[in-house]
């Protein structure tokens, strides 16, 4: 089963189109990091899933029900993080865990207790006087007391510094854990995102591309050579992305070592000491994406 | 559910229902001190003369303080909720967006129909301290407008701070505050009571605005 299924997704704002045709399916238990650059619409597409935008044409399905009219059923069992931990600032933290304790028949105080313990704050500390990190405690802690079926989170990361990440993922890292659950997640920090998805997809220039994490990081390589006469190599079908810095040269490429260095080489490239170099999954998003 | 709704809806507007109900006491007191001030330096039959034949209210510096209390009350509840989005939070919630919305204006409703009764009846109680019963008795006809403008002024500009649209929000803007200005637009005790029975249905089409501007507010990306 589908935790969110995708159909021919259209959309368009101010004339310009953000999506067209757009196609993807999210399995029920999978982890998936929706990767992109800025402006490519990560955050318009988590809009729609979760109702606050309706798509120009085509069709969302959340837990099986149109993302434009979730009922209050399969909104209970969704844990959305929205982008900038967005919080009521005017509340405490006993007061945040009241306000939301009353929705949900699951709510599991404990678990929110156990994250926001770890701040060592006063109950009665206010969300406004947090600090981002501080704040993204008290969120991820109404998230996770929900005990949601499906989560769906904007850019967890920003804002927060190694250590909160770091905490993040871990509390990720035990939901993923148990039975059935799904994890859809945007981040700008993609490094992070390679601790933690099975699947990724790219989201470029509103078309979609699903790949798994491994079957990625195996396929596409990174090369690196040095090269300070001929010509300058040129992205094709072969070489997917390319970085400069002074005469070292990164290309990457889906292709093999020999492929990559004879292409280089027929663009009129001068190519010395070209090596495979291990690549993290960011060097895989710029290589793919670009830098711009 | 609804002890939560009320619980968030308390704690945007507690110092604001605090300030305008300071607020609204204050000029009672002012009235009661300017009548008593009348009374002691004129004549009664002046006094008497100027309410019955010439139609002074002598209360009329409240008459756009329920007004007042309605705006400052829905800017108080909706400002952080629309500031920055958050009002997504809510939106998420399991229940149905119409409920959530009705449930957050009949609270803030309730406030300020607590401070406007509270006013109502210090009114009362300072006319009926100077003048007959049937005089002060026509405090609430001839509050009953300015009552209703609060009302309408706090569901138009609760509509108003929702809809995400520039020129809808101009739109509403103007319609509601000439439909509120028709509020007062005459003086004297109980001179709008015989519109009053149909006036108030304006309530129930305000607030269908309400719900109308924060279907777009969700729709438009909340």
């Amino acid at each position: 089963m589908n935790a969110i299924e995708v159909h021919n997704l259209s959309h368009h704002y101010n004339g310009r189109n953000v999506y067209q045709d757009l196609t993807f399916t999210v399995p029920q238990g999978s982890i998936c990091g929706l990767l992109g650059k800025n402006g490519q619409g990560k955050t318009t597409l988590v809009n729609i899933l979760m109702g606050f935008l309706k798509p120009t044409g085509g069709r969302c399905l959340v837990l099986g029900e149109n993302s434009h009219s979730l009922s209050p059923d399969v909104r209970k069992r969704i844990g959305l993080l929205h982008e900038g931990h967005q919080a009521y600032e005017f509340m405490t933290i006993a007061q945040t865990e009241r306000f939301f304790r009353g929705f949900y028949p699951d709510w599991k105080p404990d678990i929110f207790y156990s994250l926001v313990k770890k701040m060592g704050l006063s109950h009665r500390h206010r969300v406004g006087n947090m600090s981002c990190g501080q704040r993204s405690q008290v969120v991820l802690g109404v998230i996770m007391a929900q005990n949601p079926d499906l989560l769906i989170l904007d850019d967890y990361s920003m804002g927060l510094d190694a250590g909160y990440r770091r905490l993040f993922l871990d509390v990720l890292h035990d939901f993923a854990a148990m039975d059935g659950k799904t994890i859809f997640v945007t981040s700008h920090i993609v490094q992070d995102l390679e601790q933690l998805v099975d699947t990724i997809f790219f989201l470029d220039q509103g078309k979609i591309t699903r790949t798994g994490l491994k079957e990625f990081l195996n396929s596409f390589k990174k090369y690196v050579f040095h090269s300070n006469k001929g010509a300058l190599p040129l992205e094709d079908e072969v070489i997917k992305g390319i970085e400069r810095r002074r005469d070292l040269f990164t290309v990457y490429s889906y292709h093999d070592c020999d492929t990559v260095t004879e292409r280089l080489s027929r663009q009129g490239v001068e190519v010395r000491d070209l090596r495979r170099a291990d690549m993290t999954l960011e060097d895989g998003f710029i290589g793919l994406m670009g830098k711009y | 559910m609804i002890s939560s709704i009320l619980l968030k809806e308390w704690l945007k507007v507690k110092y604001f229902f605090i300030g305008v109900l300071a607020l609204n006491i204050g000029v009672c007191l002012k009235i009661y001190f300017d009548i008593r001030g009348l009374i002691l330096a004129e004549h009664p039959e002046m006094i008497w003369y100027e309410a019955i034949h010439l139609h002074n209210v002598f209360f009329k510096e409240i008459m756009f303080f329920p007004l007042v209390t309605g705006l400052i009350l829905a800017a108080a509840q909706l400002v952080p909720e629309i500031s920055r989005r958050r009002m997504r939070i809510s939106l998420h919630l399991p229940l149905h967006r119409d409920w959530l919305l009705l449930l957050s204006v009949f609270t803030g409703l309730f406030f300020f129909l607590t401070v406007v009764g509270i006013s109502a009846v210090l009114i009362y109680f300072t006319m009926r301290t100077w003048f007959p019963y049937e005089v002060s008795m026509t405090v609430l006809t001839t509050m009953g407008p300015w009552i209703l403008a609060g009302i309408l002024g706090y569901l138009g500009f609760t509509a108003v701070l929702l809809e995400p649209f520039k020129t809808r929000k101009v739109f509403l803007a103007i319609i509601f505050s000439v439909i509120v200005s028709a509020m007062y637009m005459g003086i004297g005790y109980g001179w709008l009571s015989p519109a009053m029975p149909y006036l108030v249905w304006l309530v129930p089409l305000f607030l269908l605005c309400v719900f109308e501007s924060g279907h777009r507010f969700q729709q438009r990306g909340a």
